[in-house]
């Protein structure tokens, strides 16, 4: 397996961490009994060595045990911090800094020397660690030459991107009214200047549409907190692992999609994840693990929250249906697996009181699903008894930007995503080649004249859908009245009353603004 | 209770000020194939799309074609979105209201009736989108 890719978002991943210890380091020093800061740094550090341990990153992760037995105790008031305990875990922090950017690995022996002094001053007590002990390290850098990170980020309030967002359009619609800009008598080098003007306002107004994506890793992030506080709650211990990281998606999206998170999570860990002694007993790892993953495939995002708990009983839930909905067997039989563990989306199945290893597991799951329909998604469960459990939530689209191959067919603006287009190609009606056969949307769409022959056609790679009227092989030609190129879009989901038409995978803007409807190349009729 | 009212044909109908999120004339819908007669097409606006509905054709009056500019009314309440053309605007008004599920009420000397944005989406939901059954 390449593991380069993981090597890349772990660096990522514990650098973030690391500023943020860091940080917390600053605070704490101050104030040095402070046990919810603890609590924080712990946090962090925790994360670091979860990460690298699936990295096999020992000597991180080695380290980061050890300075976590030591937050454990300042958390916990079992032993005094001092000043120079604060000092050992910036040390620490300092080293860790240089493992993460060396994937682990220590390249001089002084380093060397470095790491081993650092560990040792960890296996003892904090008490045992003075500012005069004579095994203290050096730092790694000395004061008069500090780490220096360069700025390259910086924070903006959302509102803000969408004052900016709104701001240009204004200006675009400013320019249409302007008299001078929709008259066709403008001097050449007037109209080549306006021309200029307006390639310019579309484009600024483009990109800033860009800044309303954010990385699927920083959102997940966003979790890492409360899922710690409802493991504690739960006595339990869990290691969060974030895939798909570099994945971006609308933040206005991923913002609807925080609540129902926070209820899926909170159902894996209270009725999921077993409690350290149960995993113990059944040879699991007594940390439990959840992943949360995101991937996206063709126009959709696909989130998938999954926990290695007990998994789901399958036979509870079919003696609800049988005892509840009154379903016989042949009706339970003629179920697939998903339609089956789905029921525990099922309003039914929430307000369902039972008392067995069930209840609980379905409460307010429906709301969730609810939610999630509501944003033109969907969302499914499948399980492994004493295995897993994984909620998946699928979205329309992805949210970001693809290139698509833009054409009309009568008076509408459609788009095709160019990874499904092999080529583009002249059409005559007289052609001798009636092997190959024209794919025409116009009846199907309602538009007058439907046996008009357009002249040009997409050769689309497509995947055979069931049910459709498509003939055998992956050779389709759609017709296309014109092509107006291979343009970036912006995809918007299709919203709740066009999501109806199955053709359509949403909403496409183009860089000048105006709209054109993502067809499903798999979907066609 | 402040209303935004406006006309389709010679109704009078109105919409309590606080759906209204913005209307604008200088916008066109984008025609969306497969929908039905009322669906008046797509906008975009400020980074968001909406549906925007006529709704003569909503109401089962034929619809004017060509109309140039229309103003369009964009809507946004609960979590829900959408724009509205009706033939006619009047303007916001204020009314007296002395029980609280009123629909009906006397604006000059006309009848208005109130809309509730739910009640147009409940329909718009139940409305079929696809091709036309031959």
């Amino acid at each position: 397996m390449d593991l380069t890719k993981y090597e890349k978002i772990f660096s990522q991943e514990s650098d973030k961490y690391l500023k943020e210890l860091d940080d917390l380091l600053l605070h704490v020093e101050k104030d040095l009994s402070n046990s919810s800061l603890w609590t924080e740094i712990h946090g962090k550090i925790h994360s670091i060595k979860g990460m690298a341990r699936a990295l096999s990153f020992d000597k991180i992760s080695d380290l980061c045990h050890l300075i976590e037995d030591w937050c454990l105790k300042f958390q916990q008031g079992t032993s005094t911090c001092s000043s120079a305990s604060v000092q050992l875990i910036f040390d620490g922090s300092d080293i860790l800094h240089s493992l993460v950017s060396k994937s682990g690995r220590i390249e001089s022996l002084e380093e060397h020397k470095l790491y081993n002094s650092i560990i040792s001053g960890f296996q003892k007590s904090p008490a045992e660690v003075t500012n005069n002990n004579q095994n203290q390290p050096t730092p790694l850098l000395t004061a008069s030459q500090p780490r220096l990170t360069s700025i390259d980020h910086v924070k903006i309030r959302y509102s803000h991107i969408e004052e900016l967002l709104g701001l240009t359009q204004e200006i675009q619609l400013l320019a249409k009214r302007f008299p001078l800009f929709s008259q066709d008598k403008l001097s050449a080098g007037l109209k080549s200047w306006v021309d200029h003007y307006n390639t310019l306002m579309k484009t600024l107004y483009f990109q800033l549409t860009q800044l309303r994506l954010m990385s699927f890793g920083d959102f997940a992030d966003l979790f890492q907190k409360s899922i710690r506080n409802i493991a504690k709650e739960h006595n339990k211990n869990i290691y969060v692992e974030i895939l798909g990281s570099e994945i971006q998606a609308d933040i206005t999206i991923l913002e609807r999609l925080r609540e129902p998170m926070i209820h899926i999570f909170r159902n894996c860990i209270a009725h999921g994840i077993e409690s350290p002694e149960e995993r113990l007993s059944k040879h699991k790892p007594t940390e439990g693990r959840i992943t949360i993953e995101a991937k996206s495939e063709k126009e959709n995002l696909y989130l998938k929250i999954r926990d290695d708990g007990r998994g789901i009983n399958k036979s509870l839930i079919i003696k609800h249906l049988k005892e509840r909905q009154s379903l016989t067997d042949n009706d339970i039989n003629n179920m697939n697996e998903e339609e089956i563990f789905n029921t525990i989306l099922s309003p039914d199945f929430s307000s369902a009181r039972e008392t067995t290893d069930l209840s609980g597991r379905g409460i307010g799951m429906s709301v969730v699903a609810q939610t999630i329909d509501y944003m033109g998604g969907s969302l499914s469960i499948s399980s492994e008894l004493g295995r897993q459990t994984e909620f998946t939530i699928k979205l329309p689209i992805s949210l970001s930007v693809i290139y698509a191959i833009i054409f009309t067919i009568g008076k509408h603006t459609l788009a095709v995503p160019t990874l499904n287009v092999k080529s583009i190609g002249r059409f005559y009606d007289n052609s001798e080649d009636k092997t190959v056969s024209y794919y025409n949307l116009r009846k199907y769409l309602g538009i007058a004249d439907p046996e008009i022959k357009s002249s040009n056609f997409l050769s689309l790679k497509y995947a055979k859908p069931t049910g459709s009227s498509i003939s055998e092989g992956n050779n389709l030609k759609l017709l296309a009245d014109n092509i107006i190129g291979n343009r970036p879009l912006m995809v918007l989901p299709a919203g709740e009353l066009l999501s109806k038409i199955k053709l359509f995978s949403g909403i496409g803007i183009m860089e000048n603004g105006d709209i054109s409807i993502l067809l499903d190349v798999d979907n066609l009729p | 209770m402040k209303f935004f009212v406006f006309k389709v044909r010679d109704e009078f109908l109105g919409i309590e000020s606080q759906y209204i999120h913005r209307i604008i004339d200088d916008s066109k819908a984008t025609p969306v194939c497969l929908t039905p007669d009322c669906y008046e097409g797509l906008l975009y606006y400020r980074g968001e799309l909406f549906d925007v509905i006529n709704l003569a054709p909503f109401f089962g009056y034929p619809k004017k074609e060509d109309v140039e500019n229309p103003r369009i009314i964009i809507l946004k309440w609960a979590n829900k979105k959408m724009a509205i053309i009706p033939d006619d605007i009047i303007g916001m008004i204020w009314m007296e209201d002395d029980s609280e599920d009123r629909t009906v009420f006397h604006y000059e000397s006309h009848v208005l009736r109130l809309l509730n944005p739910d009640d147009i989406w409940k329909k718009l939901m139940g409305l079929f989108y696809g091709p036309n059954k031959i």
